[in-house]
């Protein structure tokens, strides 16, 4: 699930970059906190685990192919999720490095889609509170088999919509998906098994491992960010994605008001810089018109919806973030009373 | 077991490389990750159809191969077993998009047929970007120039003793493997039941290697701190390749030096 360089576009791979680091930041700020000094030359070896476990190929019964496994589901349930998530992007950067497996500018889009979802989104909202009851083989089987394959679905489904929104290859969002998410389904349940038994041998051998990591959560602060931010994700995705296919294709205020009084609703600039600058636009858009560029000049319902997806998520982040949170916090209050 | 030599000796050949001394990697390694992540922006910022303009930026990867004189062989076997995922996408694009774009004689040729080359040209020139950056940076000058640029210093530490490591560890994976398999004659990986004991023994033997790290480190006096050897600073020699090189490098993006050349046939 290695993105390579050549399958993105500055942008996208741009944006992305700026998340990881943001993800980053966030779990080196969590690391100093809740951290004792002994886990920094764990965290080093089980990034050195983790990368010589990838070059184990085991057999899966009855297909005659083999696999290996991923880790992020697994480094979170020892390490706890930001120490694992540090140690996943590690692992990514030295393969993209010294493998090119992955690209440099592709590093951001490949931590997120095989760090960020595994480590700090499905850790916290699936594997732990499934066995947070205590660790029994059936809790670590039904957690680990859910979290990874989850997490490799939304990793996945980030891939075909970074891909989507660079508009490199020609592959309908459709075919790209119907592709890409039966597999990693597949590979997700295989992970999940392997890393089950992963777990319960080490819980057999030293259960304080996997409790202590357990233990290591964050002094709440009154409010889950997290459930916050993925009701956020969640709501954004429904209205950018779903919604903007309704959109009418009548023109808005503005333009309806610039009818009235020009005629037209665009204004035609002519002249040396207004060229080279649409030029310049021309090129550098990645969403002409919110559609990916076609070569027959028509526009595509899918880049209408990622295009969508990609403003709406932002702009709702931003803007109902705030209210959200307001509520949230009344809601815990009301609990609390 | 293969892969694993194989790695073991790609990050060994790699450092080797790395540690010679032409011209390049002299240079001050703030100069070549800053080339490198320019011209890894350039190349993926044209368009899929925009092929022509595209070539050009070989001189990049071709002149610091010449002067840092790197075998070009281990580079390429590097970069063939990065094609495969590039050449199935672009594929994909051959059979999507069927449009001619123009007749080379009498060969129709698609737009699909252009964006699978600009795709296989990318995948080249950004692999080799990334394969000369380091194997003309040793690592260790590489992470402390991510210190610079304000990375968290947790993830740097990171950086250095999951590589100081991987070696360790592939030798002990490499160990273990070897022993299922003389045990298991016809097995042609390890069997998916026994995955759980296989990993989970290499991870509980990790958390006792890493304790005794740990233990090393701080009878060395270790704080929490991690140290780095810090490079000379920038010199004008330095200024003056990044500057001219990125300029020539933005020069090529905006202007298509083949059609110029073409122009004069």
């Amino acid at each position: 699930m290695h993105m390579a360089d050549a399958l993105l576009s500055p942008a996208v791979g741009g944006i992305m970059l700026a998340a990881s680091a943001g993800a980053i930041a966030y779990s080196a700020y969590k690391c100093k906190d809740d951290l004792d000094e002994k886990k920094i030359p764990l965290m080093g070896v089980m990034g050195a685990v983790i990368f010589a476990g990838q070059m184990i190929n085991f057999t899966i019964p009855g297909t005659g192919s083999s696999g290996h496994i991923g880790g992020g589901i697994l480094l979170a349930a020892l390490l706890g999720p930001f120490p694992a998530f540090l140690v996943i992007s590690t692992v990514l950067l030295i393969q993209a490095l010294f493998f090119a497996d992955g690209g440099l500018l592709a590093l951001g889009a490949n931590i997120w889609n095989m760090g960020f979802y595994a480590c700090l989104l499905v850790y916290p909202l699936i594997f732990k509170p499934i066995v947070k009851k205590g660790f029994t083989p059936r809790r670590i089987a039904v957690a680990s088999i859910l979290s990874v394959t989850i997490a490799l679905l939304g990793g996945a489904f980030s891939v075909v919509l970074e891909t989507l929104a660079s508009g490199i290859t020609e592959l309908p969002f459709a075919t790209f998906l119907g592709l890409m998410m039966p597999i990693h389904l597949a590979i997700g349940i295989i992970e999940g098994i392997v890393t089950t038994g992963v777990l319960v041998f080490v819980y057999k051998m030293r259960p304080e491992i996997l409790e202590s990591s357990l233990i290591n959560k964050k002094i709440a602060s009154g409010l889950s960010l997290k459930k916050v931010s993925v009701m956020l994700l969640i709501f954004a995705a429904l209205l950018g994605g779903g919604f903007s296919l309704l959109a009418s294709s009548n023109p808005d205020g503005l333009e309806w008001a610039m009818k009235g009084v020009a005629g037209t609703t665009q204004i035609i600039a002519t002249g040396g810089v207004h060229d080279n600058a649409a030029e310049v636009q021309k090129t550098t858009a990645i969403l002409p018109d919110y559609g990916f560029k076609s070569t027959d000049g028509q526009g595509s319902a899918a880049g209408t919806s990622v295009a969508g997806l990609m403003g709406a998520g932002l702009t709702l982040l931003l803007a109902g973030g705030t209210g959200y949170i307001i509520y949230a916090v009344k809601r815990k209050k009301e609990k609390s009373a | 077991m293969s892969a694993i030599t194989d790695s073991m000796n790609t990050i060994h050949s790699l450092e080797e490389m790395a540690e010679a001394k032409t011209i390049i990697h002299r240079l001050h390694p703030m100069v070549k990750l800053v080339t490198t992540m320019l011209y890894l922006v350039l190349v993926i910022s044209f368009n899929p159809y925009d092929v022509t303009g595209l070539i050009v930026f070989l001189f990049y990867p071709v002149i610091l191969m010449a002067l840092a004189e790197i075998p070009y062989k281990p580079l390429l076997k590097r970069l063939l077993i990065a094609l495969p995922f590039s050449f199935f996408a672009g594929i994909s694009n051959i059979y999507f998009n069927q449009n001619i774009a123009f007749m080379l004689g009498n060969i129709p040729i698609t737009f699909g047929v252009i964006s699978f080359f600009s795709i296989m040209i990318k995948t080249v020139y950004t692999v080799m970007g990334v394969l000369i950056l380091i194997a003309t940076t040793p690592l260790p000058q590489i992470s402390y120039q991510l210190l610079v640029i304000k990375v968290p210093k947790i993830i740097v530490e990171q950086i250095m003793l999951t590589y100081r490591y991987i070696s360790v560890l592939l030798e002990q994976v490499s160990n273990m493997y070897t022993a299922y398999i003389l045990r298991a004659p016809d097995a042609k990986g390890i069997k998916m039941k026994d995955m759980g004991i296989f990993v989970g023994q290499l991870l509980l033997k990790s958390f006792d290697r890493a304790e005794n790290i740990y233990f090393a480190m701080k009878c060395r006096g270790y704080d929490g701190n991690y140290l780095y050897a810090k490079p000379d600073p920038m010199k004008k020699s330095d200024w003056i390749f990044m500057l001219s090189t990125c300029a020539m490098l933005i020069l090529l993006r905006f202007f298509n030096l083949s059609q110029f050349i073409g122009s004069f046939l």
